[in-house]
């Protein structure tokens, strides 16, 4: 107990405290604008449920999340599986597939900024080169595609850290369960299927928990490449706008709380899903 | 005659005991140390601030962020209850919010008088009576074109209503080369919302009625007509398609560099921008002209920025200084020259006009008459919100996924919804 009291202490001060206040705030209308803080009970949820922005913003949001964790979850068990056979200059690929992830979020959407801008970007400059438009296109302005090119700008961002992840939990896999396989007639497919892929799930179910999580924090790609428009609007930009250019803090406290406690769900999900099958595996 | 003498000696002694007291109470804040924090426009220049130390015996230091984060900042520093800095930006748009909170310095009684009646937009700084912002920059709205591309079209003169301004861009765009004539932000940004409020008043409305009433949501209002001038140009081809994706500094850089030849959300500082040659490819072709007019009287609206001292600043009286010796009319032709911040004084105003020194001088001080606060009653609170859910349906309109009649429709719904919170 006396070992645990030091991360005790920090997470209640940095975690637990901020979020009872927090939701405690939500219950109030706490608005600069507005003398006193009457409590309002969950006024502030219903009038959520009710908002068309944030209604816009959570299904955007749960777009997002879809991709991501999608493409995530897929793309970074390929890597990790590349990046496993690999034998040699193995840490020279791990660094460069990395390197998306070490970027900061604000300079990796600024890049992409520029290869998806109508005039000079260079997404435009490959469709034309490749025969697939004849003119210049202005990307964000068709609402499904600007939804799944942002996406995959967090996709490209967090994709190496599922993949770190799922390749750490590949090295525990004992290569003689292979060789048994192998001996027994199991080709490199039921060899996943059978032997790798419940003995990742572990690790697994960890990458998908940062997915899910990340991705419902998107902000800065959304942010960044197109602002504030309803078409790629995440709940946390909507979060901002509401307490920080609307001054409507409590309100804002009410959706951030909501995120929150869906995003945990979400991820509660995954894990009990894949502690279940691991068991009954 | 000794005792005279002796009267005499110790009167001069007295007073040269005394002189160095006035020179402290020239000086009362001298020691002291201020922060001042401003966007890129309001950055003086070192030896501004050193001529101001040497007045004032004040230090300054100058933080520079953008316009966007300065608002965030002075949010989150006065709920946390510390003063963001000692003077800070106040934009013409937040008065509302800062005046209800009533974080800021009330200074109707710390300036003098009569610079507050010489500068005219002071009134837009002015909640419940009190004034919480002394402009530093004029910012109104002109239409600027440039004079050559005009010219290349067989447009003599610049247009005077908006038919006149849709001809003359089809011209530029046939005669001139220029795929795109008119630079307009259609982004969900506060830039794309300014045209469409000064568009507007070209088409002689406003946006809301005395007691808030959204007066655009008519086919036969001002705002419906403005906004479906705007579509209806972005479907001509006369504006970017690109523009949906742009903000006001952005399309500015079309005109900069002769892809457009009239510019409507430029602000009147930029005149000096753009005719600099070491900034602008139009150098010497940018010229204002009085905002076109659909019912033959031109109008504008103000868009001021002021400084304005936090409460909980520790260093009210020297930030007071501060804001006071801006004001003066040779810190101000100073800060025209050197940052394009048009003086907000009428006097100096005048003064460069007098002097040739004022880029379209005689235009800027015809406009400056119809320039009228866009909330006569003073920015509300709920303005951001509104101004948000404005330029986000236009640019869903600019995009075809709602027509003018759905986007006018959805921004008095948001309006409503803003006014009700």
């Amino acid at each position: 107990m006396a070992l645990a009291l030091p991360i005790i202490v920090t997470m209640g001060a940095l975690v637990f405290y901020p979020l009872a206040v927090t939701l405690w705030d939500s219950l109030h209308r706490v608005d600069p604008m507005r003398p006193g803080t009457p409590f309002i009970g969950l006024r502030h949820y219903i009038d959520l449920v009710a908002d068309e922005n944030v209604r816009q913003a959570t299904w955007n949001t749960l777009v997002y999340v879809a991709i991501a964790v999608l493409l995530e979850t897929v793309g970074g068990v390929a890597a990790a599986l590349l990046l496993s056979s690999v034998k040699h200059g193995r840490k020279w690929l791990l660094a460069a597939v990395v390197l998306p992830w070490a970027l900061p979020p604000v300079v990796n959407a600024l890049v992409w900024l520029w290869i998806y801008n109508p005039s000079y970007g260079v997404l435009n400059a490959l469709a034309r080169t490749a025969g697939l438009i004849a003119d210049n296109q202005v990307w964000f302005n068709d609402r499904p595609a600007a939804l799944v090119l942002i996406a995959l700008v967090h996709v490209w961002r967090m994709l190496p850290l599922t993949a770190v992840i799922v390749l750490a939990a590949l090295q525990s896999v004992p290569g003689e369960l292979y060789e048994a396989a192998w001996i027994d007639g199991a080709g490199p497919v039921r060899s996943f299927f059978s032997v790798t892929l419940p003995l990742i799930s572990g690790g697994l179910a960890i990458a998908l928990t940062q997915s899910t999580v990340f991705a419902f924090n998107l902000f800065d790609e959304a942010w960044i490449l197109n602002g504030t428009s309803r078409d790629t609007r995440t709940l946390l930009v909507q979060v901002y706008m509401s307490a920080f250019q609307n001054l409507h803090f409590s309100y804002g406290m009410a959706l951030s709380a909501l995120v929150m406690f869906v995003s945990l769900a979400v991820s509660l999900f995954y894990i009990l899903r894949i502690q279940r099958t691991t068991e009954f595996g | 005659m000794k005792f005279r003498a002796m009267l005499l000696a110790l009167s001069a002694l007295a007073a040269l005991a005394s002189a160095p007291v006035r020179a402290d109470d020239a000086k009362p804040y001298a020691g002291q140390a201020i922060t001042v924090l401003l966007p890129p426009w309001g950055t003086l220049p070192k030896t501004m601030t050193d001529r101001f130390h040497a007045a004032t015996g004040i230090d300054v230091t100058i933080q520079t962020l953008g316009w966007d984060d300065i608002h965030a900042k002075i949010l989150t520093s006065m709920v946390a209850g510390s003063a963001p800095a000692d003077v800070t930006e106040v934009d013409w748009s937040w008065v509302g919010q800062f005046g209800s909170a009533g974080w800021y310095l009330p200074l109707q009684d710390k300036i003098d008088a009569k610079v507050i009646e010489d500068v005219a937009s002071s009134k837009i700084f002015r909640a419940d009576g009190k004034l919480i912002g002394m402009p530093y920059s004029n910012d109104f709205r002109v239409l600027i074109v440039n004079k050559a591309l005009l010219a290349k079209a067989g447009v003599a003169a610049p247009p005077t209503t908006m038919d006149e301004l849709l001809a003359a861009a089809r011209a530029v765009k046939a005669k001139a080369s220029v795929a795109y004539p008119i630079a307009l932000p259609l982004s969900p940004s506060e830039g794309t919302a300014t045209a469409w409020y000064l568009l507007t008043k070209a088409f002689g409305g406003d946006l809301f009625s005395a007691d808030n009433k959204p007066l655009f949501t008519t086919p036969d209002s001002a705002g419906y007509k403005a906004l479906a001038w705007e579509i209806g140009a972005l479907k001509d081809g006369l504006i970017d398609p690109a523009s949906t994706g742009l903000t006001d500094v952005q399309v500015q850089e079309f005109f900069k560099n002769g892809q457009a030849a009239i510019d409507l959300a430029g602000w009147v500082g930029n005149l000096a921008v753009y005719n600099d040659a070491g900034k602008s490819k139009v150098a010497g072709d940018a010229v204002a002209a009085l905002m076109p007019s659909a019912v033959g009287k031109s109008r504008s609206f103000g868009l001021p920025e002021a400084l304005g001292v936090p409460a909980n600043s520790q260093h009210q009286g020297a930030a007071v200084a501060f804001i006071a010796w801006w004001m003066q009319p040779e810190n101000q032709i100073e800060a025209y020259n050197t940052l394009g911040d048009l003086p907000t004084s009428t006097a100096v105003l005048k003064t460069l006009n007098e002097q040739g020194k004022l880029a379209s001088g005689s235009v800027l001080l015809q406009q400056i008459p119809t320039v009228e606060p866009l909330f006569a009653n003073g920015t509300p609170g709920w303005y951001p919100q509104f101004s948000s859910a404005a330029s986000g349906a236009i640019n869903q309109a600019a995009k075809g996924q709602l027509t003018v009649a759905q986007a006018v429709a959805q921004i008095a719904k948001e309006a409503k919804q803003a006014m009700s919170q």
